[in-house]
């Protein structure tokens, strides 16, 4: 009975569909989170009898056989890159990026992480980092007892220095781009790392170049949609509930087999 | 009269074979652009016992066999995505892909970018246009498919730039039901059937943001195999019907009168 194996694919399948929704779901209210979506795809056919094989002398042939499937696969757990609400929040170092461009993260160890998820902090030294402390490129430091920090659209950080009226340009923030961002491989923290697939990093400016612009104040909400991921979740458990009904129609079929012999 | 559990046991071979479809299909209820497969089964008439003595009528024996599965190419329902790069084909036609292979054809639109911004499939092939494949720049944004399959985005910063990126190639087949099924949600075509370009009459449009879903029914799956189910166990149970028949025969006629 080969169709208990295909039923099982199935159910695998559909286990890892609501793996996936559920992540989506815990992580509706995650700053910077992009939506995941699980792909499926047919398996290999069985030819039992081959399309186009002769049937006679005569050069007659088969206009259709018979392919018997085996089952499905999930092919990839691609993330939906689009755009997240934004939200305001009016503390001046929340910053979202409206558009393409990834933040660029300096990771403990050297190398570089990239997030959309722009709740930054200063630490004590006055740099602006992420909530872990990893310092956001290209590590720009503000100075004490500075005041009103302000962020424009291009990136350019300034604030004004205590007893002054013009502000000072301190840095711009790198935003980096990758041809492929679908393509980053995800290391939690709302971090993402490039890959052979995500093509190298390009980084430059916001505002330039098609890059998205940067608002102050604001951060970017989860792209989790509740009412598509229920309706999802909803699809998955039926079809759940579907194949494991094909393996007790199939465990039927083999207890009539089977009692056949008394 | 061995005839009886022959017959049976080609009924349930064939339906043993129909559940397998029954059960592919339902384990593919969540594969974008997956197609239903059907079972169409056939008499097979046997000469029975040479015996010419017998009754013209039951000189033949009909069997069942299975000759072939069929695709169904009905369109699935298309789901709204809203992702740039997700497009399903309202009409009769194929998105090409280009597998080390050679040439596949698809309906499911669920395309990525890979590192070299081309266009492919989550498998990686290269999605074809009407020139080769179809190439991105790291600069791009704001993808737009029209209609009838154009590419066109926004080159750079300026909101105006309007590039075209290439035209997905769609085709159509004259015997659709000749395509081949070779997994990964992709068919072949056998030899001698070309594909076509989509005739202006089809109206086929490309829809952007949007993924065609599985076209299995689950309704009618889950009938076709609780009717596989009850045909089984009833032949099974003719099948027993007959055993014991037999069993009371050579019991019977094999007592010796005392």
């Amino acid at each position: 009975m080969r169709a208990l194996h295909t039923a099982a694919t199935g159910m695998m399948a559909q286990e890892l569909n609501v793996q996936v929704i559920s992540n989506n779901i815990a992580n509706m209210r995650t700053t910077g989170y992009k939506r995941q979506r699980a792909e499926f795809q047919d398996l290999l056919y069985e030819q039992v009898r081959r399309i186009g094989a002769q049937t006679s002398t005569q050069g007659n042939i088969l206009p259709v056989g018979i392919e018997i499937g085996a089952g499905v696969k999930t092919v990839g757990t691609p993330r939906i890159m689009s755009q997240g609400t934004l939200l305001p929040t009016g503390n001046p170092l929340d910053i979202a990026i409206r558009g393409e461009g990834f933040f660029k993260v300096q990771m403990p160890d050297g190398t570089f992480t990239y997030t959309r998820d722009g709740s930054f902090m200063m630490d004590a030294q006055g740099r602006i980092v992420t909530p872990q402390g990893y310092v956001v490129q290209p590590g720009i430091t503000i100075p004490q007892n500075s005041t009103s920090i302000t962020i424009n659209a291009q990136g350019q950080v300034s604030a004004l220095a205590p007893g002054t009226t013009t502000p000072t340009v301190l840095g711009q923030l790198t935003l980096t781009r990758f041809v492929n961002k679908a393509g980053l491989q995800s290391v939690g923290d709302n971090l993402f790392l490039e890959t052979p697939a995500s093509g190298p990093p390009q980084d430059t400016f916001a505002s330039t170049d098609g890059m998205g612009d940067l608002q102050q104040g604001s951060l970017e909400q989860a792209n989790v949609e509740a009412v598509t991921e229920i309706s999802d979740l909803i699809s998955a458990q039926r079809a759940y509930e579907m194949n494991a009904k094909v393996i007790t129609a199939a465990d039927q079929m083999l207890q009539a087999t089977s009692n056949l012999m008394r | 009269m061995e005839n009886a559990l022959l017959l049976g046991l080609s009924r349930q071979i064939a339906l043993d074979r129909e559940l397998e479809v029954v059960a592919n299909n339902i384990a593919n209820i969540g594969t974008t652009g997956y197609k239903a497969d059907g079972s169409v089964f056939e008499e097979f008439l046997s000469p029975t016992a040479l015996n010419g003595q017998f009754p013209a009528a039951h000189r033949r024996l009909s069997l069942v066999h299975d000759r072939a599965t069929w695709h169904d190419f009905r369109s699935g329902p298309i789901l709204q995505t809203g992702n740039p790069l997700d497009v399903a084909i309202n009409g009769d036609a194929f998105f090409v892909v280009q597998t080390p292979r050679g040439e596949r054809y698809t309906r499911n639109g669920a395309f990525q970018l890979d590192a070299d911004g081309r266009l492919v499939t989550s498998e990686g092939y290269a999605v074809q246009g009407d020139g080769g494949s179809i190439q991105f720049q790291v600069n791009d944004s704001k993808i737009v498919i029209s209609d009838d399959g154009t590419i066109r985005v926004r080159e750079g910063a300026d909101p105006k730039s309007d590039a075209q990126r290439g035209k997905l190639r769609l085709v159509r087949f004259d015997q659709v039901a000749r395509l081949k099924k070779d997994g990964a949600s992709l068919f072949t075509a056998p030899n001698g059937l070309t594909p076509q370009a989509p005739l202006a009459t089809q109206k086929v449009r490309v829809v952007q943001g949007a993924l065609e879903q599985s076209n299995v029914r689950g309704v009618a799956e889950m009938s076709r195999m609780i009717e596989i189910t009850r045909t089984y166990t009833h032949i099974a149970g003719l099948l027993q019907q007959h055993g014991d028949m037999r069993r009371n025969a050579i019991d019977k006629l094999a007592e010796v009168p005392a």
